[in-house]
């Protein structure tokens, strides 16, 4: 349960838009309520805060959603948000067959008679980056054109183009060729990936032939938006039609919060007419027995009903064991009775949750390895060892280029590791403590460390993961009797039998002074001195010995 | 009176040392006596206590040349120049000054000096050299002398005169003061030398096992020995400080009753993301979000058939789109601990029961100090009938209350597979603000459902590396990995 490292989309919210959109809230106040709307509050200054979402709340993109939520928190205005289409826009959109295959949905709104001065446009901007690097995934599932409304004539085409087809694209001061574009703008070059697979490219051009974009690389120019536009038209295309309905709802939403007027417009594909934005919504039914059962409370009806509001929804009981919840338009994550659980939590107010303590009729314990582990870390403690962690994705030099030995035949690598010392899971723990002995050479000797941890290697196609053990012991006079004698300590006293050592070659050892570490007459393990050649790559001015052993075969043994 | 018997060996070396001197310096006495200086002066304190020796300190001054002088030395003094131009044939100082011989600032040095010294006398208006000017000058001998540095107290009347003369030149000697600390016995430490030569026992270091056994260690007086004196330092063997770490936690989960579980850090896609109700096309599951195993592209899902196809139809269900069971085959290194869990109770189906683990996770980053690319991830899992939020918080506020964390709070966050979903927040006094602390919620039926887990459960977890950050008081969670001696023999085992 660790939060994803992704990096999460921030809203910036200006406070005095804020105490307008929230009549006259107290900072304070908004500060302490955000959090339980499960927004992260990253900076605030004199004149804005900052939040953080998760982005499985595309509502909550802009500072509008965010007050929209707030203000039911609050209980300023609770219940299902007001929607309602103004009327018909009179625009349609013709969609022509060739875009079945490249980019098939489109869907659309005309916007009227708003304002985008005052913030608005800046909210707007920002939302649509962050829905089309979340649900939109990075453009390729789909995108949104945002355009001036004043400029377009009805009906639309949308259709495909060759690649040498010109117009000229946003902010740019003459005509590109498609195929330019794709080759010379960054634009272009960041998006372009997602239509490789074609020779046909989607554009969506008025009546007059302005074109209103190439999706879902770039708008025209012909239809840009300033702040000054009081009438807009927008568009999504996807691949997924489900997406694109939903990109939409929380586009007219947030516009219609925003003070537009919201107008249909007419799909027409084939002989197919439907009029967007679909904006009907879902009602869920859950027992109020289960509700109440997750969450550990025994709310009545009413008081449900109440709390739900507060998360924006409507609820109705319906004969006492029953809620029906009307579910907004832009909550695309509410699906499942346990999702109206949740609502009913935050309208709740999680700060308001008692905790409670079930007795436990479990006994714990440790796991059985890691008793065994635990006995061989303290068997070698007590024999003046230093436990060190290394990591498990280690580098081909530290591994093989020391020893100047060639990797194995099927070495780990990992795929396009952001740090080249950890692209490759480790096939041996004796090359990485040897790494942890060159970051001490100017401590004082001797040094001894050991690492118990997991080593891989693949062996018929499939993958092993061992647990091993390993020991390094750098003085001036270490040496192989040492080593030894401690692998022996270790085996005797954490499993009573004796080890014995055979004579045998291993890349990391010196000449001649090698064994392979036999244990109820199986190979376990190595054991050497280290080869001066690994020494001096490692910047190391000691000798070193060492061992190796493989844990599982001689704990399963015992 | 002492008798010899309570010397210690450093107090009889110095003591002998000073038997037939007036006094030494600390520096002679170690050089005489083999000690170093720090057991000289411990020495010293103890035989001064015992009123056998005085120290007395002594400031001396010592004349050295300086560069400037060495320069005249040289070249020669201003006089002398002045004169040695003369002889060449200059008859003022015109020419002299012309020739460059001497420089504007010293004509009046030279003039002086040599009239002094009798070199030169005006005749006619012209300077000419007398055959006094052949000698050397007080000044030069003076400088030649002290050119090894000479002790004033070594001075001459004769030299102090000339020294006042020499002092008024620019940059020609330099005085140091030194300070001497001289040992001297007292008359009662001379009172009992004679005792101390009497030595009449043998003095032994060792205890030996010959000596032991044989009796003759009645006979024999041992030394005493310099129990102040500093040893070698070594070190202890030791755990990992984020083993002690994971220790302590894993004892606080056993005492409330969770068993410890395990499982491979190599999981298909299918555990890792799908079961867990995360899209096949989440950005999560992206290259540069999650480490895949490079010409490993499929392995086969250890799921049951059946547990395949219901996950898959929750995903057909859920997201209008196709499930690839190709996408579900590709083997990662696990991004969290869920997948274990999860695998675990779909094995054991228990209605009850609590489990944890602490165990690697593996997210493709780039390291810095505040972020690793693998690091422990720490979770626990209860399972029972009619869990509920309540009893989550419950086992947060039971769990971090075991780890001296009393100032909580709890935030309502999101995961693919937990619905509801709640963050902690654990007050920091040190660092004096709310730091996130561990991730929970109860597992989503789309999630157990499938696997055939009848009953409710409970989950939380975080990462481990920033709770030891806190505790050692690191900024950089590289060190953790560094394996630094200095910091491994360093951390004190005990935290207070």
């Amino acid at each position: 349960m660790v939060e994803g490292r992704a990096k999460m989309p921030v809203v910036t919210v200006k406070i005095k838009r804020l105490k307008k959109l929230i009549s006259d809230i107290r900072v304070d106040t908004a500060l302490e309520m955000l959090p339980f709307i499960g927004l992260d509050i990253e900076g605030v200054d004199k004149e804005t805060i900052r939040v953080e979402y998760n982005p499985n709340r595309p509502d909550l993109s802009s500072d509008i959603g965010i007050a929209r939520a707030l203000r039911g928190l609050l209980e300023i205005e609770t219940g299902l948000p007001k929607f309602k289409l103004a009327g018909k826009s009179g625009i349609a959109i013709r969609v022509q067959g060739s875009v079945c295959k490249v980019r098939p949905y489109i869907v659309a709104f005309a916007a009227n008679d708003g304002t985008l001065q005052d913030e608005t446009l800046k909210q707007l901007i920002s939302m649509q980056e962050d829905l089309h690097n979340g649900i939109g995934r990075k453009r390729r599932k789909a995108s949104i054109g945002i355009h001036n409304l004043d400029v377009i004539t009805s009906p639309i085409t949308y259709k495909t183009v060759t690649g040498d087809y010109s117009f000229r694209p946003l902010n740019e001061s003459s005509d590109f060729s498609i195929d330019c574009i794709l080759s010379d703008l960054e634009i272009g070059k960041q998006y372009g990936h997602i239509l490789a697979d074609f020779d046909r490219y989607p554009l969506l051009i008025d009546n007059a032939g302005k074109v209103l974009s190439f999706p879902p690389v770039i708008n025209g120019q012909a239809t840009r938006v300033t702040d000054n536009c009081s009438n807009l038209f927008v568009e999504v295309t996807a691949i997924d039609e489900d997406t694109a309905e939903d990109l939409l709802a929380i586009l007219a939403i947030t516009l219609y919060d925003a003070g537009f007027d919201i107008n249909s417009v007419n799909i027409e594909s084939g002989k197919k007419t439907s009029k967007t934005p679909r904006m009907t919504q879902k009602v869920i039914s859950a027992d109020v027995s289960y509700l109440n059962n997750i969450l550990g409370l025994s709310l009545g009806a009413k008081q449900m009903e109440h709390c739900l509001e507060k998360s924006r929804l409507d609820a109705s009981i319906r004969n006492r064991k029953n809620i029906a919840c009307t579910i907004p338009r832009y909550r695309i994550d509410i699906n499942h009775p346990i999702d109206i659980a949740e609502e009913l939590a935050i309208g709740y107010g999680i700060y308001n949750l008692e905790p409670s303590f079930p007795a436990s009729y479990s006994v714990g314990e440790k796991n059985s390895l890691s008793v065994h582990f635990n006995a061989i870390r303290e068997s070698l403690i007590g024999l003046g060892m230093i436990e060190s962690l290394n990591f498990l994705l280690t580098s081909k030099e530290v591994q093989y280029d020391t020893f100047d030995a060639p990797p194995p035949k099927h070495p780990l690598f990992v795929e396009t590791s952001k740090s080249i010392e950890h692209e490759l899971l480790r096939d041996s723990l004796i090359p990485v403590l040897l790494k942890s002995l060159s970051y001490n050479i100017h401590e004082q000797y001797p040094q001894k460390l050991f690492e118990i941890g997991k080593t891989f290697l693949k062996s018929n196609r499939m993958i092993e993961e061992r647990w091993s053990v390993g020991a390094v012991i750098a003085n001036t006079e270490s040496g192989y009797t040492e080593i030894k004698s401690a692998m022996q300590a270790l085996l005797r006293s954490c499993f009573g039998r004796e080890a014995i050592t055979t004579p045998s070659t291993n890349h990391m050892f010196m000449k001649g002074r090698s064994a392979q570490v036999m244990f109820e007459g199986k190979s376990v393990g190595i054991i050497g001195e280290i080869t001066p050649l690994a020494l001096e790559k490692f910047k190391l001015r000691m000798p070193v010995a060492a061992f190796e052993i493989n844990l599982l075969p001689t704990i399963k043994d015992k | 009176m002492t008798t010899a018997e309570a010397f210690h060996p450093i107090e009889r070396s110095i003591l002998y040392a000073l038997s037939n001197k007036d006094n030494l310096s600390i520096d002679s006495l170690a050089a005489n006596t083999g000690l170093s200086i720090d057991q000289i002066r411990r020495g010293i304190e103890w035989l001064k206590f015992k009123n056998l020796i005085s120290v007395e300190q002594f400031s001396r001054q010592r004349i050295l040349v300086a560069p400037g002088g060495l320069k005249a030395t040289k070249n020669g003094l201003p006089e002398r120049r002045l004169v040695n131009s003369l002889k060449k044939g200059k008859v003022n100082i015109a020419e002299v000054l012309a020739a460059g011989d001497i420089k504007n600032e010293e004509i009046n040095a030279a003039i002086a000096g040599a009239r002094r010294n009798h070199w030169i006398e005006l005749i006619e208006g012209k300077m000419i050299p007398t055959h006094f000017a052949d000698n050397q000058s007080p000044e030069e001998g003076f400088l030649t002398k002290i050119i090894p540095g000479i002790e004033i107290s070594k001075l001459t009347q004769e030299d102090r005169n000339v020294l006042e003369e020499i002092r008024k030149r620019p940059n020609y000697v330099l005085i140091k003061e030194e300070k001497e600390t001289l040992i001297s016995l007292t008359e009662s430490a001379r009172q009992i030398l004679p005792t101390l030569n009497r030595e009449e026992y043998e003095e032994r270091r060792l205890l030996t096992p010959e000596l032991i056994t044989s009796g003759k260690w009645k006979e024999t007086r041992f030394s005493s020995l310099d129990v102040e004196a500093p040893t070698p330092v070594i070190f202890p063997g030791r755990r990992h400080p984020l083993m002690e770490i994971i220790e302590e936690i894993k004892e606080i989960f056993i005492g409330l009753g969770f068993s410890e579980i395990e499982g491979p850090i190599i999981q298909s896609s299918f555990w890792n993301f799908d079961a867990l109700f995360t899209p096949q096309d989440h950005p999560a599951r992206e290259l540069q979000d999650t480490f895949y195993i490079s010409n490993q592209t499929q392995q086969p899902i250890s799921a049951s058939k059946d547990q395949i196809t219901r996950v898959s139809r929750i995903h057909k269900q859920r997201w209008n789109r196709g499930w690839d069971v190709r996408e579900g085959q590709r083997p990662v290194l696990r991004t969290h601990t869920t997948p274990v869990t999860v695998q675990h109770l779909a094995k054991v189906k228990s209605d009850a029961g609590r489990f944890f683990l602490i165990d690697k996770v593996f997210r493709n980053e780039k390291l810095s100090y505040k972020h690793l690319a693998e690091f422990y991830q720490i979770e626990g899992v209860a399972i029972a009938p009619d869990a509920s939020l309540r009893e989550l918080i419950g086992l947060q506020k039971e769990f971090y209350a075991k780890m001296g964390l009393t100032r909580i709070k709890f935030w309502p966050t999101f995961f693919p597979y937990t619905e509801p979903s709640l963050q902690s927040m654990v007050y920091n006094e040190r660092l004096e603000r709310w730091i996130e602390l561990f991730g929970m919620g109860i597992f989503r039926p789309e999630v157990t459902e499938p696997l055939g887990i009848k009953n409710r459960v409970l989950a939380w977890g975080g990462g481990l590396e920033r709770i030891a950050m806190l505790r050692f008081e690191l900024d950089d969670v590289r060190e953790l990995y560094r394996n630094k001696l200095a910091w491994l023999r360093g951390v004190p085992k005990c935290q207070l």
